[in-house]
């Protein structure tokens, strides 16, 4: 594997596990912390912002993940459904919440990016 | 000369972080801020802590827990439908482990009852509530509760029960709170639990007082005096019922003491104004802050009328119908005390069931407990009122009301001598409502559940004030009793079923003494009744409340006492079978009557069809039947034609309808007319104005013709198509209105008339739990509608439901025979 190649899967590795502890600690938010990191250490915003994207989603899926292993989530993500008023749709639950994780960690790369792109010395 | 290198723009940079800082924005305001009606995004749905916990919540499995304030291990199993046996080896653990557990299933509904009485519902729900909020804090929940709890001496068994159990739901929240465990709603609204406390339980206790027995009727007597006149109003809503009930104790009655009550005279126009803002003001609030009438049933039958030769005792009161139920089915065992039943969530001790030598249950007592007085002010002295002969200051209290999303607003009460002045417009009225007498109710419970005999049960139910309720009794040694045990209000003079004046000559005085309350022990008959009806004769030398407004039709009462009256010994079996009875007592009056008016009268095909279905009718308000459709659509028209052109001819503000349902109002009319109907067919209230000389007959084929053309257009086809289960449905509502959470509504059968109590399209009030006790086979068995859990991804959210709508009952299990039944789950409660 190519040392550039490497650098960057084990700062996703390193992020999507950052991500998954924080929000099984209760610290939910983390995704975005962690996003951000990535568009502050990745300068290329077509790598740094799908990596944040995509350590956002994993760290809201995995939990919930395990819990639809251990205890199903069919029951409950209908419940939320009812809830919300989206009657039985049990489907839309699941996908608002690994919407918002998803964002969380696209938002904080982006952000950093953005931030980037005007405070380091541009290329000539 | 080369030109110099032109430098890029840096516009697109600048775009591109204003647009990242808009949306991050975005994002980050609705995953943190709870934005309109939807939550916080983040805590509410995030995977770990958020509402997804509802699905770890769902699930009981075997499990040690350590507890704080234990003082030895406790024993909680969990049959498979949920019902939990507590087994301690001291009572403070043993009210310890109970508030853990009703924490650990039904905390949001334990805090949504402290919160409503309270006044604290606006800290969460945000405006919408403040009304429901300033009218609590006015009518004096909380400062009843904090009175109780001072009056509590240090010795008393129920203050250590109280602080048990609130240590036992603190440790569940505190619990909740570090493993992420807290209930979804919590999560959903944004907040988290307050400490529970011992005046958190004395207001549940409070609350359901508040639903049993606060009533608006003096007001809605009074408008119906201004408008009907004093002569109809007296006439059609007497003190003494116009038809014939099925009082449980028939007398003999010791002489009254007190001076008869007046008759009616016309009140002036301060006074109804003053009772119609009131009655406005009462009518915009939430359903269940004033009692629409109860409808609970319950019976006994003697050991010498029995098939086992043990008494039997059969108890359903009837409630509003919620998810989750107001009931939490539980066995109590510890060294001082044993019982087995439902208790209310937020409160320590079994409120209807067993021990090993007695059983009892409920039904609401009816008799007037709320009295509305007008204070008499003047403007030469601001801030007081005019009580014995006296200008009197006003005491005020003051209280702030925290509001989510808004400025926290404030309420002063006012208090006279009577208690809270509760509407200031028109003139000044305070309300004495029985239930703002501090009642040591829970110190009774404690020791209902510590009776062994039937003397022990009455000494114990000395001490209970409100709500007043119809305790049946039956025990082990086959005797039974029946005590309508609370406070029964004395009023020196006057028309208590009106607001009066509060100048003092008007005032209660005290109350009925306890030996001549309605009360009967092991009578000849062997059976003794009770379904909100009246309990005693005309003959009974005390006003108790009047026969239209506070107490049933007493048909249901009728219905009971016809069957536990037939010759034969009963069984366990004809208990059920009576609870699930759909037999219309009225219409087994007014059917005959109206088939035989109608013989001979010219009909149109439809109508003989329809005449056809009534013909050889058992009366029995079945889903299936189309009878009982045509029965009850007749007698709501039957109702419309003789009381309507006398509501619109005298624009009586008070409706004989609410949201297309019949209320208390016409229960009351309802009377009348089957009394005319039987007795008086020429009564004048027939010939009402605008619709000329009538008699009975004839608003019964005028009515009967309606009744058939409305069915005809709303249900179409043959009458033959007409079933009772196409218009009539019964719904279990959720706690929190989520509509989605309800159960139904779903085709049932029943009436308000039927023992099987189903009022009201769709009803959703009815029989919340149903009991019965055979102690000649030492058998107990119980259910109510919904489940132990208040999680609805619980299986146990609805999971009792079938057996209920169908009729059956699940065996009560001792803590023993529960040890050994399939699918049992158990919990190890450590110090």
């Amino acid at each position: 594997m190519e040392p550039a190649a490497l650098r960057i899967a084990v700062l996703v590795l390193t992020g999507v596990i950052v991500a998954l502890l924080g929000v099984l600690l209760g610290a939910w938010w983390t995704p975005f912390f962690v996003g951000a990191a990535f568009g502050l250490i990745i300068r290329r915003p077509a790598v740094a912002i799908p990596l944040g994207t995509v350590s956002g989603l994993l760290a809201w899926l995995f939990p919930l993940a395990g819990a639809q292993l251990r205890y199903g989530l069919g029951p409950t993500s209908v419940s939320l459904a009812e809830i919300m008023g989206f009657d039985h749709q049990g489907t839309l639950p699941v996908v608002l919440t690994l919407l918002v994780g998803t964002l969380l960690g696209l938002t904080g790369a982006w952000l950093a990016c953005a931030v980037g792109m005007i405070v380091r010395p541009q290329p000539r | 000369m080369a030109s110099a290198p032109k430098r890029r723009p840096r516009i697109r940079p600048i775009i591109n972080l204003v647009a990242a800082i808009l949306v991050t924005g975005m994002v980050l305001f609705v995953a943190f801020l709870p934005a309109g009606p939807l939550p916080a995004l983040g805590p509410a749905f995030n995977p770990t802590s958020g509402a997804w916990t509802m699905a770890a919540d769902a699930q009981v499995g075997d499990q040690t827990l350590r507890l704080q304030g234990l003082q030895q291990p406790v024993s909680v199993l969990f049959e498979s439908n949920g019902t939990a046996h507590i087994t301690a080896q001291t009572d403070h653990d043993l009210f310890l482990a109970t508030g853990y557990v009703h924490a650990r299933f039904r905390l949001f509904q334990m805090d949504l009852m402290r919160r409503q009485g309270e006044g604290r519902l606006s800290e969460i729900v945000g405006k919408a509530a403040l009304d429901t909020d300033r009218f609590e804090l006015q009518l004096g929940l909380l400062r009843t509760a904090q009175t109780e709890w001072s009056q509590l001496s240090t010795s008393d068994a129920s203050r250590d029960a109280l602080i048990a159990y609130a240590q036992g739901v603190n440790d569940r929240i505190g619990e909740a709170e570090s493993a992420h465990q807290l209930d979804a709603m919590f999560t959903l609204l944004g907040y988290r639990p307050q400490p529970w406390s011992p005046i958190d339980s004395l207001l549940v206790k409070g609350d359901m007082t508040q639903t049993l027995n606060f009533t608006d009727t003096p007001l809605v007597m009074a408008l119906l005096n201004k408008s009907l006149g004093t002569d109809l109003t007296s006439e059609w809503f007497p003190v003494q019922p116009p038809n014939l009930q099925a009082p449980y104790d028939p007398g003999p009655y010791a002489k009254a003491s007190t001076a008869p009550i007046e008759t009616v005279t016309q009140l002036t126009d301060a006074e109804a104004q003053s009772a119609e803002a009131l009655y406005q003001r009462l009518a915009a609030l939430p359903p269940g802050l004033i009692s629409q009438g109860g409808a609970s049933n319950n019976w006994a039958v003697a050991g010498a009328k029995s098939v086992s030769g043990g008494a039997l005792l059969a108890g359903d009161p009837h409630l509003h119908l919620t998810l989750p139920a107001i009931w939490f089915q539980l066995t109590m065992d510890s060294p001082g005390y044993h019982a087995a039943g439902v208790s209310i969530p937020g409160t320590p001790v079994v409120l209807i069931g067993h021990n090993e030598h007695i059983a009892w249950s409920l039904t609401d007592a009816q008799n007037q407990q709320t009295f509305f007085y007008n204070e008499k002010e003047d403007n030469a002295h601001p801030g007081m009122y005019f009580w014995n002969g006296a200008w009197q200051k006003y005491r005020t209290v003051g209280y702030d009301i925290p509001v989510h999303g808004g400025q926290a607003a404030h309420v002063d009460v006012r208090l006279s001598v009577h208690g809270p002045v509760i509407t200031e417009r028109g003139q000044a009225t305070s309300v004495w409502w029985a239930g703002n007498l501090p009642s040591q109710d829970l110190g009774v419970l404690l020791r209902i559940g510590q009776a062994a005999n039937y003397q022990q049960f009455r000494d114990a139910l000395r001490d209970w004030h409100s709500p007043t309720h119809n305790f049946v009794y039956a025990d082990d040694k086959g005797n039974i009793g029946l005590i309508s045990a609370g406070y029964y209000p004395l009023v020196a003079h006057g028309q208590p079923w009106l607001p009066m004046p509060g100048t003092g000559e008007n005032d209660v005085t005290g109350t009925i003494p306890y030996d001549q309350i309605p009360q009967v022990y092991n009578p000849p008959d062997n059976i003794i009744w009770s379904a909100n009806q009246r309990q005693v004769k005309a003959s009974y030398p005390y006003y108790i409340g009047t026969a239209s407004n506070f107490f049933d039709p007493g048909y249901r009462a009728d219905e009971i006492h016809r069957v536990l009256s037939r010759p034969g010994k009963l069984s366990a079996s004809d208990m059920m079978a009576l609870q699930t009875d759909t037999r219309d007592f009225l219409a087994s009056e007014m059917v005959p009557v109206l088939l035989q008016t109608l013989a001979g009268t010219q009909l149109s095909a439809k109508e003989s069809a329809a005449v056809a279905q009534l013909r050889g009718w058992d009366y029995r308000m079945d889903a299936d039947s189309v009878a009982a459709t045509i029965w009850n659509a007749f007698w709501s028209a039957y109702l419309d034609e003789t009381f309507s052109p006398w509501w619109k001819s005298r624009a009586v503000p008070v409706g004989r309808e609410e949201e297309g349902n019949s209320n208390k109002l016409d229960d009351a009319l309802g009377q009348d007319l089957e009394t005319w109907t039987l007795h008086d067919p020429a009564n004048r209230a027939f010939s009402a104005p605008g619709v000329g000389s009538r008699t009975a007959p004839d608003a019964q084929k005028a009515a009967f013709q309606k009744a058939v053309a409305q069915l005809a257009q709303k249900l179409g086809g043959a009458p033959s198509s007409w079933s009772w289960g196409r218009v009539h449905a019964r719904q279990l509502e959720n706690l929190a209105h989520i509509t989605g959470l309800n159960y139904g509504p779903r085709q049932d059968r029943g009436d308000a008339n039927t023992p099987l109590a189903a009022g009201g399209f769709p009803s959703t009030h009815g029989p919340s739990w149903r009991m019965v006790v055979d102690w000649g086979a030492r058998s107990f068995q119980g259910v109510y509608p919904g489940g132990q859990s208040e999680n609805p991804a619980s299986p146990w959210y609805t999971n009792r439901v079938d057996t209920w709508w169908s009729g059956l009952l699940d065996p009560m299990l001792s803590a023993d025979a529960a040890a050994s039944a399939a699918g049992v789950k158990k919990w190890s409660l450590r110090p």
